[in-house]
């Protein structure tokens, strides 16, 4: 038997080998782990008050539903990542003018938003069972520099056992 | 094909390891036009002054620090204006408004003689922010007006086309 032959049989051999392993792990993992985000709601809005009168503008609060089971001791994460800056046509309010307060702390924390990494929403060990609930207040630093516009932007919310 | 089991299995035991759920919500914040105008002082006076030594009065305060705020759509235009309601008047006596004239100071501000019939530009920007600056306001001083108490009203207009 040639070494090119038996290479192509070892690895023949440990494909099947982590095949078998992955269809049976995929059944015990995923059985095992059950993860449950409800965001509500889904429409984040800021009030409409001037930067004299309000200089940090606070969105009605955002409750969160979470649930972790079967996780045993491991840790678990939720993080919020926007999808980009505020956007309003050709105008752009830097995401990192939104932060947030949440309760309870722990296991939520405080944060700024970015667009470029996932930022801690939360995190805890074991499992939350029954579903736990948190609040996030959402604010916005208010500024005359902003223009004028209607802005948008995309928050997503993930809930992970790394 | 050997190579693809193995990465394919690979895969699939990655994916069953990170288990994550996901929710978005959507980040709405509406900021309407806003504009704000705010002076040290909403009144002068010119004191007496002899026509000869003095003939250009300045104002008491001598300037007024003018601070304007406006939230505008992006590279829009915002101008500040002064018109004067009337001419100056001490009962039936008059005097034009013309005789008032003002200086400045301050990015985009500009100097300009007082008008009854036309507002005059105080100040051109362009997009939001806020912009201070000053205004220091002269009475052209002559032997010829007539003695008396002389008034008159100013309206300044912050606008955004």
């Amino acid at each position: 038997m040639s070494a090119r032959t038996r290479t192509r049989l070892t690895l023949w051999r440990t494909g099947r080998l982590l095949l078998i392993l992955g269809f049976l792990a995929a059944p015990e993992v995923a059985g095992a782990q059950q993860l449950n985000l409800t965001i509500s709601p889904l429409i984040v809005t800021f009030p409409t008050t001037d930067p004299d009168t309000a200089p940090v503008l606070s969105a009605a609060p955002v409750t969160v539903e979470y649930r972790v089971r079967g996780n045993g001791n491991r840790p678990w994460l939720l993080t919020v990542q926007a999808s980009g800056d505020l956007v309003s046509g050709q105008s752009r309010i830097p995401v990192s003018a939104v932060t947030w307060a949440a309760t309870p702390a722990p296991p939520f924390r405080a944060g700024t938003m970015s667009s470029t990494q996932a930022q801690t929403l939360a995190s805890g060990n074991g499992n939350a069972n029954p579903t736990a609930t948190g609040t996030v207040t959402f604010r916005l630093t208010n500024s005359w520099t902003y223009d004028a516009g209607i802005y948008l932007q995309t928050l997503t919310f993930t809930l992970s056992t790394p | 094909m050997h190579t693809a089991l193995v990465t394919s299995a690979v895969m699939l035991l990655a994916a069953v390891a990170i288990e994550a759920q996901r929710g978005t919500a959507l980040l709405l914040v509406n900021l309407p036009a806003q504009a704000r105008l705010s002076f040290s002082a909403t009144s002068v006076t010119y004191p007496d002054a002899d026509p000869t030594t003095t003939p250009l009065v300045a104002s008491v305060p001598v300037s007024i620090t003018i601070t304007v705020r406006a939230r505008v759509q992006r590279n829009s235009q915002v101008t500040l204006t002064v018109q004067s309601t009337d001419d100056l008047r001490s009962g039936v006596t008059v005097l034009p408004a013309s005789l008032m004239t003002w200086t400045v100071t301050g990015p985009g501000f500009a100097g300009g003689t007082l008008s009854r019939s036309a507002p005059q530009l105080v100040g051109r920007w362009t997009g939001s922010g806020v912009r201070v600056g000053t205004q220091s306001y002269r009475f052209e001083n002559r032997w010829t007006h007539p003695t008396g108490t002389y008034s008159a009203t100013l309206v300044y207009t912050l606008a955004s086309p």
